[in-house]
């Protein structure tokens, strides 16, 4: 019994990274339509920018948090005016140009760091929490508990605010959203610049954990995409739903069953989502046809 | 009549020339590696050994009076690893090559120089396949995964048990291992040797070391109540599982992991948990001068060279020893032809404790290095410290954190 309350505690706090990693990647998804191979690169240049703070100015990653999220908004916002924008009407291109940022970044960082694996070391004592009899990481459960926040807090703005409801329009339907008056480029790039402010927040909160590398976006974006699958593209409670979906089978596979299978677990539950129902558990249906429709 | 003259002179002037660029025609080595990619450190840290073996032996007048150049060829899987081989095959004229951070790297890289006709020098890639497979062109300088699953056994036969107050059958070991071939066939190594001596293996663990959870193979390890909790992975992999038995908790009585955790990037992670933590790997510089000559004059090098620390130092230390055989084995051939080299590798002899990190030269008949060898180590306060075998550590070292608190 003891060992399957670690082992759910484990799974929630594993959601709670997959779900904060999964949400900026979505939102991207969802209303710009593009598929964001950097996301993970974004993640990792925060993470690196949030070590670079602490070792330099002794900042701690939770301070430093708010500077590395506003400049990461400010690179989402050049990202999508400089590298997307240009290539609208074109998504094949525009996943191209991604995946030519994220080799850029991965070899930016790695000429500056010559690929040392970095890490922060902010001490042992804080760094454990016991809930209920179980220990537990500090920096997950807080990474746990600002995955709620910032999910809470995304729902409330595109639920509440006019810059929010411009956004669910330009989701459901550009072209009808453009005839109600709202100016979708400038949607974009509001869109692109929160989804890499998220990858700020992610970085930052993630880095007391990993060890640092130019090649660790990846680790985070693979389960990123089976979660933004399931959860359902556009929707941003269904990827953190989805994203503690995820955490969870994953700690019980590799626990019960063997640590080796389960990442091919949650393989072949993205895939069985993606043939049975494509749209994913709270997606809006016809999101799945990422720019691959007339939509412009 | 001048223009003849001219012709005259210019031709004979060529052809001095020529003559003079024949005799002092470089030695080119190709050596491949993926120097970008995730593996970039430890390949660079290997290229650094080999191209400090090269400049110390330029300034000695070279190998044949030929000076050393060695040309890195970028390669991150084997496809690009052949067309690394025949890029500078055919645009930089390489003589042979050297490497090779990766076993199926080095496989298929080896393989395309075979078909070139050119000596492959291995001297950071594991495998036993390497040797095994007998091809003519290969020689291995370092050890081999055998030698390092041994070398984790006898370590904790012969240090950690007695010091847990075990004999061999009373003791426990989880064997947790990356999931690639790499950590797999050294675990199934392990897990046979200990299994011979009479030692219990309670489990043997895969994990992928890009997983950004494992705390399952934390639990289940836990569970398994080993005494000792042996690893074998990569970094990234090897500093979450340690954290993860921090946060959780998990003390076991003892940790011994294989080829890694003795770099600089385990302390900044871990800082005094890796106190007590045994580490089997390539020998390291404060092995005593006796049975590493060369590696206090080695480290200077570096420092002058790269104007910093290298961040592991036995992995260039070792690059370099592996090369300084190969140059010696070039000048006993008579230069870089195949079969000479052949001749030349199964003819060399060079007792233990010849080259700077106490490695010596003899090879077995499919050109595996016998006299290459690992050492272990334990971080105490802070550094890494070589403990066994017990004639190669500083006099006054003693074992700390045993059984770990």
């Amino acid at each position: 019994m003891d060992a399957l309350t670690n082992v759910l505690v484990s799974g929630l706090l594993l959601g709670g990274i997959y779900a904060l990693v999964s949400v900026g990647l979505n939102l991207i998804f969802g209303v710009v339509r593009i598929v964001n191979f950097a996301q993970g690169e974004l993640i990792m240049v925060a993470m690196y920018a949030t070590y670079f703070c602490f070792t330099v100015f002794g900042l701690h990653p939770y301070v430093a948090v708010f500077l590395v999220m506003p400049a990461m908004f400010l690179f989402g916002v050049v990202m999508q005016r400089l590298l997307l924008e240009p290539l609208r009407g074109e998504p094949l291109m525009q996943i191209f140009a991604t995946f030519g940022l994220l080799m850029l970044l991965q070899n930016v960082v790695l000429a500056l760091t010559r690929g040392e694996g970095m890490s922060l070391n902010l001490g042992d004592s804080a760094s454990v929490i016991t809930l209920l009899g179980i220990k537990a990481s500090s920096a997950r459960v807080v990474i746990f508990a600002a995955s709620a926040l910032i999910v809470g807090t995304l729902t409330l703005f595109l639920q509440f605010t006019l810059a929010g409801k411009a956004v669910r329009a330009v989701i459901q339907d550009q072209d009808a959203a453009r005839l109600m008056g709202i100016n979708v480029e400038r949607t974009f790039l509001l869109v692109v610049g929160v989804g890499a402010a998220l990858a700020g927040v992610a970085g930052s909160l993630l880095a007391p954990i990993y060890t640092l590398s130019p090649y660790i976006g990846a680790n985070f974006i693979m389960p990123a995409f089976a979660v933004v699958v399931l959860g359902g593209l556009g929707s941003v409670t269904g990827a953190y739903i989805g994203g503690i979906a995820v955490g969870l089978v994953e700690a019980l596979a590799g626990y019960y069953i063997d640590p080796a299978l389960k990442q091919a677990i949650w393989f072949a539950i993205f895939i069985a989502v993606l043939v049975i129902r494509p749209s994913g558990l709270m997606g809006k249906a016809g999101a799945e046809e990422i720019g691959l429709s007339d939509h412009h | 009549m001048r223009k003849s003259y001219l012709t005259v002179a210019l031709l004979v002037a060529g052809l001095f020339t020529l003559s003079s660029t024949q005799a002092q025609e470089p030695i080119r080595i190709g050596d491949i590696s993926p120097f970008t990619g995730p593996l970039a450190q430890p390949a660079s840290e290997f290229a650094a050994g080999h191209e400090l073996a090269a400049d110390v032996i330029n300034a000695r007048g070279g190998v044949l009076g030929r000076k050393v150049v060695v040309i890195r060829g970028d390669a991150g899987n084997p496809q690009q690893g052949i067309s690394a081989v025949e890029k500078l095959v055919n645009q930089d004229k390489v003589d042979l090559f050297m490497g090779t951070y990766g076993s199926a790297l080095a496989n298929a890289a080896s393989d395309a120089a075979l078909r070139y006709n050119k000596f492959y020098w291995e001297t950071a890639s594991l495998a036993q396949e390497l040797t095994e497979r007998g091809l003519p062109n290969f020689a291995r300088g370092g050890p081999n995964a055998a030698i390092y699953a041994e070398s984790s056994v006898k370590s904790a036969l012969e240090v950690i048990a007695p010091k847990l107050g075990k004999k061999a059958d009373q003791l426990k070991v989880w064997i947790e291992h990356e999931e690639s071939v790499y950590g797999t066939s050294i675990a199934q190594m392990q897990k046979k040797l200990f299994e011979t001596a009479g030692v219990k293996v309670v489990g043997v663990g895969a994990h992928n070391f890009r997983a950004i959870d494992l705390n399952d193979a934390i639990l289940r390890a836990r569970g398994a109540t080993p005494d000792i909790w042996v690893l074998t992975g990569y970094v990234p992999d090897s500093t979450l599982l340690l954290r993860t038995m921090r946060d959780q908790g998990y003390v076991p009585p003892a940790i011994l992991m294989l080829g890694t955790g003795d770099g600089r990037e385990f302390q900044q992670a871990l800082g005094g948990f890796m106190d007590g933590i045994f580490v089997v790997n390539y020998p390291h510089e404060d092995v005593v001068p006796r049975f590493a000559p060369g590696a206090a004059a080695f480290m200077e090098a570096y420092r002058k060279k790269y104007g910093r620390e290298p961040s592991s130092p036995y992995l260039v230390l070792v690059g370099y020893t592996s090369t300084m055989i190969l140059f010696d084995v070039i000048a006993s051939a008579g230069g870089t032809d195949v079969d000479k080299m052949r001749a030349a590798v199964a003819a060399i002899d060079k007792p233990p404790y010849t080259y700077a990190n106490g490695y010596g030269a003899k090879f077995d008949a499919k050109m595996q290095n016998t006299r290459a060898f690992t050492n272990l180590t334990q971080w105490q306060k802070g550094r890494s410290v070589t403990v066994y075998p017990n004639e190669m550590a500083a006099p006054g070292v003693v074992l700390v954190n045993i059984p770990r608190k």
